[in-house]
């Protein structure tokens, strides 16, 4: 009877442990909601896409300055429009939650990230080439509207390498929430001090020695993650749309021309004028201390993106301090300058399972409904007409374009992956090693054109 | 022989458990690393191309590698010499010493053990501020002028990521010796002390030789834990910067694997770290080793 009872403790012992690898379902973590709503019928598709009303897709979106609130509202308008219901994921650091089941091969339908995170996750899928053609989508019409998607999305958008990797005429990423990224400074120190906002470089250097004078450095960064957008401007400034399809395309001797020069010379020069404790805290945990410094008036300067404004709302500043926000000076006077035209993307991962549900809630996402909520909560769809919903800093910071900057959009063209060897640690991150004067400008050079060089070799066609 | 068999099916059920998830979460996973460290792929493909040693040969020409090791090893024998150095201490004066309070420094020693990593990165945040950092204050304070060292800047990354590991690890190595320490019976300290030995005598010729296997296991796992608890402060306190003067082997790893798209890459670092750790286990083993003492 004892060695019965217990054979039978040991087996029950050996069925509880391995009831521990069984894989289970449901539970994806945090901030998982469910959008539940009484469902009409599937919107209509002109793509011929079957999407069936009663599915439940799921959606994995970044949770940012802006909140998660309005992707439940969207989510929730949603349903309401098509019956199409919506499993939501939101969460900041989103690529950890689902990471581990995607590894596992259980996918999002749509995910919402941006590039330039840390974690690259939407960089990955586009070298892995393991995004869905969304082309059709813009031919789609809007659920419970006439307009197509292609026709409400302002101009330019789905025409960038970062919308289309390929450089084959193909949408894969949708453009989301944009924001122009310029300089942003204390308005009210320049008032106080009587400055002009420099148009020109070399009006800037003066700045900087003036401004020195008085104990505030012209210029910090967050991380030297803010140095793509700055420097995607930069190129445009210095030699036009041309220069920069080639050099993001990493054109052979593409680095040796003037205009490239330029732009090493502008960079390795502002990071003289650099606030000298920038590098020490540029990195995810002290970059809110970089920021602090042009509101405590310590340094004049800051490449950002007008989400600034909420993520700093309730930080301490100086007396007087209102955000201004400026475009790159030019190069010469008269010259063009440029504000890089930030955006987020929307796609759907290869492995999603419900495509034709995950496209019908990327159309609904330029809905005037979906736009009206993200605004709500500051932020902006990249669609025709959205200046009528701005408000507050929004107006202001929206309106660079219309006051002559020009618009610089796109990014490095991707490239097969490539063992120890990526965009930001081989342009930006030694911008911390220029202003701490451990690397010369020369050796940043040359790291580009060897990884350059790799990069072209591996150009996804 | 009815009563053997029954029993070596009951011993062969207890030990089923054990060796199976042994065997699925251990043994198969690091054959497959290993497998994966000849392929390239990345994270989220299936679809993987056999390259043979070339990530290996790769490897040996990275020079962020290179410096990611070289952090690695500088972490390892630093922060372990220090913090065994000043555990012991402690522990010796605690156990050995008469000094008011001495549950109360026990229990101080002890916190950071009991923080989490996170916790410990943004209390350090506040400690190396250049402008309103406590080290940097205190450090004016003595000086008489404003000291701005860049605590995270390129030069000194390294020694900040050192004193905050060693902060942490001191308390819980402390306790353990002193658990050991304690059992040491007072009449050898007596006897010593009649022959004339003075306080740092007894501790480097009684102390120290009586707890020696204590701290022999405690070195090999302190030495493992080092390498895994770096990852895990460079994560919270660095992200690897300033232009990765902070980067360690497996923050490279992690990078390689899940931000660059090249995790054959990164598991060949992975097998690289698997090497060097059991070599050096294996090596920190042979050399401490010495005919264990009874007392």
């Amino acid at each position: 009877m004892k060695k019965i009872l217990s054979v039978l403790l040991a087996a029950s012992m050996v069925m509880v442990m391995l009831a521990g690898c069984t894989s289970t379902s449901g539970g994806e973590g945090s901030g998982t909601t469910s959008a539940e709503g009484a469902g009409t019928a599937a919107g209509d598709t002109a793509g011929g896409d079957e999407a069936q009303a009663g599915t439940t897709i799921t959606v994995a979106a970044i949770e940012t300055a802006y909140g998660s609130d309005m992707w439940a509202q969207v989510c929730e308008a949603f349903t309401e429009q098509t019956g199409i219901e919506v499993e939501l994921i939101t969460d900041k650091n989103l690529e950890d939650v689902i990471g581990a089941s995607m590894k596992a091969g259980d996918y999002p339908d749509v995910i919402h990230l941006a590039t330039g995170r840390e974690a690259a996750l939407t960089e990955t899928f586009i070298k892995d080439q393991n995004i869905v053609d969304i082309t059709d989508v813009l031919s789609m019409t809007v659920p419970g509207e006439d307009a197509l998607v292609g026709d409400k999305i302002a101009g330019g958008f789905t025409e960038t390498s970062l919308t289309n990797p390929y450089g084959d005429g193909k949408t894969y990423l949708a453009p989301m929430f944009y924001s122009p990224c310029g300089l942003f400074y204390n308005a009210g120190l320049f008032e106080e001090k009587g400055w002009t906002v420099p148009t020109t470089w070399d009006e800037m250097w003066e700045l900087g020695d003036q401004a020195l004078e008085e104990g505030i450095y012209l210029f910090t960064y967050p991380t030297t993650g803010y140095f793509d957008a700055f420097f995607y401007a930069l190129m445009y400034s210095v030699g036009g749309p041309e220069f920069f399809d080639q050099a993001t395309n990493y054109a052979e001797g593409i680095w040796d021309t003037e205009e490239a020069q330029t732009c090493f010379d502008i960079v390795a020069r502002l990071a003289q004028y650099t606030e000298p404790t920038t590098p020490a805290q540029a990195n995810d945990q002290d970059f809110t201390k970089n920021q602090q410094l042009v509101l405590d008036n310590k340094a004049l300067f800051m490449p950002n993106g007008t989400w600034i404004v909420g993520e700093m709302a309730e930080a301490p500043r100086a007396d007087g301090f209102e955000w201004g926000m400026t475009a790159l000076p030019a190069v010469e006077a008269g010259g063009d300058r440029y504000s890089y035209t930030w955006f987020e993307q929307a796609w759907i991962p290869s492995g999603a399972e419900h495509q034709a549900e995950a496209k019908q809630f990327i159309a609904f996402l330029y809905s005037d409904v979906a736009c009206e909520i993200f605004a709500g909560a500051g932020a902006i769809q990249p669609v025709l007409n959205i200046s009528d919903m701005l408000t507050g800093d929004n107006q202001l910071f929206y309106s660079i374009y219309d006051n002559g900057a020009k618009a610089a959009m796109g990014n490095f063209a991707a490239f097969t992956p490539i063992e120890g060897l990526d965009v930001r640690t081989v342009w930006f991150d030694p911008v911390n090693s220029l202003v701490a004067g451990t690397m010369t400008e020369q050796e940043w050079i040359d790291g580009i054109k060897a990884a350059s060089d790799q990069m072209r070799a591996n150009l996804i066609q | 022989m009815k009563k053997r068999s029954g029993r070596g099916v009951f011993v062969f059920l207890c030990a089923a458990p054990a060796v199976i998830l042994f065997t699925v979460f251990m043994i198969i996973p690091t054959i497959n690393v290993f497998r994966m460290s000849l392929f390239r792929r990345s994270a989220y493909s299936t679809t993987e191309e056999f390259v043979g040693w070339e990530n290996f040969s790769r490897l040996m020409q990275d020079t962020n590698f290179i410096r990611s090791m070289q952090n690695t090893i500088l972490l390892i024998v630093v922060v372990t010499i220090v913090t065994f150095a000043l555990a012991l201490v402690f522990a010796a004066i605690l156990t050995r010493e008469k000094i008011k309070g001495q549950n109360f420094f026990r229990v101080i020693f002890y916190i950071p053990n009991i923080l989490s990593v996170v916790v410990i990165s943004a209390i350090f945040s506040a400690i190396y501020d250049t402008n309103n950092g406590t080290l940097n204050s205190l450090l004016s304070l003595l000086k008489g002028e404003t000291v701005a060292i860049l605590w995270k800047g390129e030069s000194m990354v390294m020694v900040s990521l050192i004193i905050a590991m060693v902060w942490q690890a001191i308390g819980y190595y402390m306790v353990m010796y002193m658990a050991s320490m304690s059992s040491i019976p007072m009449s050898l300290y007596e006897s010593a002390s009649l022959d004339g030995a003075g306080r740092i005598t007894q501790f480097f010729q009684i102390t120290i030789p009586l707890i020696w296997t204590n701290i022999r296991t405690t070195l090999t796992f302190f030495i493992i834990s080092t390498i895994n608890m770096a990852f895990l402060f460079v994560k919270a306190m660095t992200s690897g910067g300033p232009n990765g003067a902070s980067e360690v082997a497996l923050s490279y790893m992690y990078k390689q694997a899940y931000t660059n798209s090249t995790y054959g890459y990164g598991m060949a670092i992975g097998v690289v770290v698997f090497l060097f750790s059991f070599g050096l286990s294996a090596l920190v083993n042979v050399v401490t080793k010495r005919k264990t003492l009874e007392f």
